[in-house]
């Protein structure tokens, strides 16, 4: 079935042909924008754009990024122009872009667009957006071949790990922090999903959504056998947190490089998602 | 002077009755907020695991859910109410306000801009007490240093440096915070108040700025009625008015700052619980700052017991309970009240 797929895969790819421009999309704000040429001088404001637009061998198109990308390090010689709450307009158009790519969130569209620079926002928030995003990149900056060839790599990177996980035995039970308030993460989130195709059985219930703020009531009374987040001193100073067997067995991890890839829906996700796996099955990849 | 007239001296008909049925409430609600909670516990296990607990046996089970995260939830959130409760009353007699809370002196600015330094600069969550406690008491105390006026402490002049201060505070804090973006849910949570991770070494640690605050808050009680005359008439009855009011504000902002640190910024219990006392009991500090101790305690149990299962198993913040509770119950007293 695999076989199929890079069959397909690969059919695509050669199918894959040049953008036609002017390009008239809608983009995650729901506004239409029209390019009119291949973008050739390239502001990215979404540290996971930046990371996509290089990986499909867009790096040289780019003039200037936020200040929070980092990655690949040729990014970080380029000028940085603030962030998406604090932008430096000024330094965006000194730039002369002919586009911004930026998020959904923040306001930098209107600033942007009412001094002559052709603005969109390109958002990828869950385990599919980043292929599809991929895909719009690849036809914005017409690197459609490469865009779909990465794509194509990142599945079949991401299946292999996601096959070893789903022949494992057991599957932990595990909780993911994303903050001491504690705000954790549902099984239809990013990194929900990511935890379950690493054979990890998320406590928390689909019904709470992506980003609930839940009880520690809730922690203690599912045990969980791995805890992701949290330092493992933090987990025991925690009221009743030393009867979990995550922290009786000292399977509490706080993973901050981990965390910082898996916070970019972008090209490194197979990388964040091996990261993942070995933590939750590391008998598996001895 | 006009605002001694919204202090109106009328004592309750009967104080016995409204007092009976706060203890009421506040056994029914600590028993209630004991009982609920996102895990379902029968009220027999629940009996069972208090038993447990007191008696040092080994918790198994829902033993550590009852014992270990219910129980001192409810007790530090009766503490922190009891604690906002009392100083609000202080801090409305003391400036003859009724706008006055706990949070008047920058109390809350402060406490918010620790708590972010420590966020902000990735510190371990076990410093945040002390950051916040910290930064509450410095913004009291630069307040009260800018309001001095030599010897005196005009009252006009301590709201007015309390606001400034906070607001000059809460300015650090925002640019931090954008400064930090991803961190700023953990802020947002502490600003809007949690009780989520109270455990037994919290509610010991509060307990001695609860006792020694508001202990001398009621010590003060009597001289804070005399000074609901007017500060000419008290100073001519012979009360040290200046040395009173910076007493009280000292007090009551330990209270406060010691309540802030272990469980954010709860809005709203500090403002509408001395006013509901007042109606009932009258405006005998004597009485009025115990009673809204007990009453602070329990409305915040209370509202902590929504916030806890209205969603369960997921929490809405405590702090939006109480001002979605307390807000409209204020505007309802405002609305009631005769001028």
């Amino acid at each position: 079935m695999y076989k199929l797929m890079f069959l397909s895969a690969a059919l695509l790819t050669t199918a894959a042909h040049a953008t036609a421009y002017p390009l008239t999309l809608t983009d995650d704000t729901g506004r239409k924008v029209t390019l009119k040429a291949e973008p050739l001088r390239i502001v990215s404001f979404l540290p996971s754009n930046t990371e996509t637009i290089c990986a499909i061998g867009g790096c040289d198109k780019l003039v200037g990024v936020d200040e929070y990308s980092d990655f690949p390090a040729s990014v970080t010689r380029l000028p940085k122009v603030g962030n998406l709450y604090q932008p430096n307009i000024e330094a965006v158009v000194a730039l002369k872009p002919d586009l911004v790519i930026v998020s959904k969130y923040g306001d930098l569209t209107a600033p942007l667009t009412n001094a002559g620079i052709n603005v969109l926002a390109v958002n990828p928030e869950t385990y599919e957006d980043v292929f599809s995003k991929t895909q719009l990149l690849g036809k914005i900056i017409n690197r459609q071949a490469q865009a779909t060839a990465l794509v194509t790599q990142m599945r079949r990177d991401i299946a292999r790990v996601e096959i070893l996980a789903k022949n494992a035995v057991k599957k932990p039970t595990a909780y993911y922090e994303i903050d001491p308030t504690p705000y954790t993460v549902g099984p239809n989130s990013f990194v929900g999903v990511l935890l379950s195709k690493a054979g990890g059985a998320n406590i928390i219930p689909a019904a709470l959504g992506d980003f609930p703020k839940i009880s520690p009531e809730l922690v203690v009374k599912s045990a969980p056998q791995l805890i992701f987040g949290v330092d493992l001193a933090t987990a025991k100073a925690r009221p009743g947190w030393n009867t979990i067997p995550a922290v009786k067995s000292g399977r509490v991890i706080k993973d901050d490089a981990l965390d910082h890839i898996l916070s970019r829906p972008g090209p490194r996700l197979p990388q964040a998602f091996l990261g993942l796996a070995k933590l939750v099955h590391p008998e598996l990849f001895k | 002077m006009s605002a001694v007239k919204t202090f109106p001296r009328r004592a309750a008909s009967s104080p016995a009755l409204p007092t009976l049925f706060l203890l009421a409430a506040t056994l029914a609600t600590v028993l209630l907020a004991v009982g609920l909670g996102s895990v379902p516990i029968s009220p027999a296990d629940t009996l069972k695991a208090i038993g447990h607990g007191l008696s040092g046996a080994e918790l198994s089970g829902n033993d550590v859910i009852v014992w270990q995260l219910r129980l001192p939830r409810v007790a530090l959130g009766w503490l922190v109410g009891a604690a906002l409760g009392v100083s609000g009353g202080a801090f409305q007699g003391v400036f003859r306000n009724p706008l006055a809370d706990p949070y008047l002196m920058g109390v809350a600015s402060g406490a918010g801009l620790g708590a972010t330094l420590v966020i902000a600069l990735g510190l371990a969550t076990l410093w945040l007490p002390l950051f916040a406690l910290t930064g509450a008491m410095l913004s009291v105390f630069t307040a009260l240093l800018i309001a001095r006026e030599g010897n005196r402490l005009p009252p006009a002049r301590l709201i007015l440096a309390g606001v400034v201060v906070g607001s000059i505070l809460t300015a650090f804090t925002t640019y931090l915070l954008l400064q930090n973006a991803d961190r700023i849910r953990q802020v947002f949570a502490f600003t809007l108040g949690n009780l989520a991770f109270a455990g037994w070494p919290q509610v010991g640690r509060l307990l001695p700025y609860v006792l020694i605050g508001g202990g001398a808050l009621l010590l003060l009680a009597r001289a804070l009625n005399t000074l609901q005359l007017g500060d000419l008439t008290a100073r001519s009855l012979g009360l040290p008015v200046e040395r009173l009011r910076l007493l009280v504000i000292v007090a009551a902002s330990l209270c406060t700052a010691g309540a802030v640190s272990y469980a954010g910024i709860i809005g709203f219990i500090g403002l509408v619980t001395p006013h509901l006392v007042r109606r009932l009991w009258g405006a005998d500090h004597r009485i009025l700052l115990p009673i809204s101790a007990i009453a602070g305690g329990t409305l915040l149990v209370l509202s902590d017991l929504l916030a806890r299962t209205l969603t369960r198993p997921a929490e809405l913040p405590v702090g939006v309970v109480t001002t979605l509770l307390g807000g409209p119950f204020f505007l309802y007293l405002l609305r009631r009240q005769k001028t």
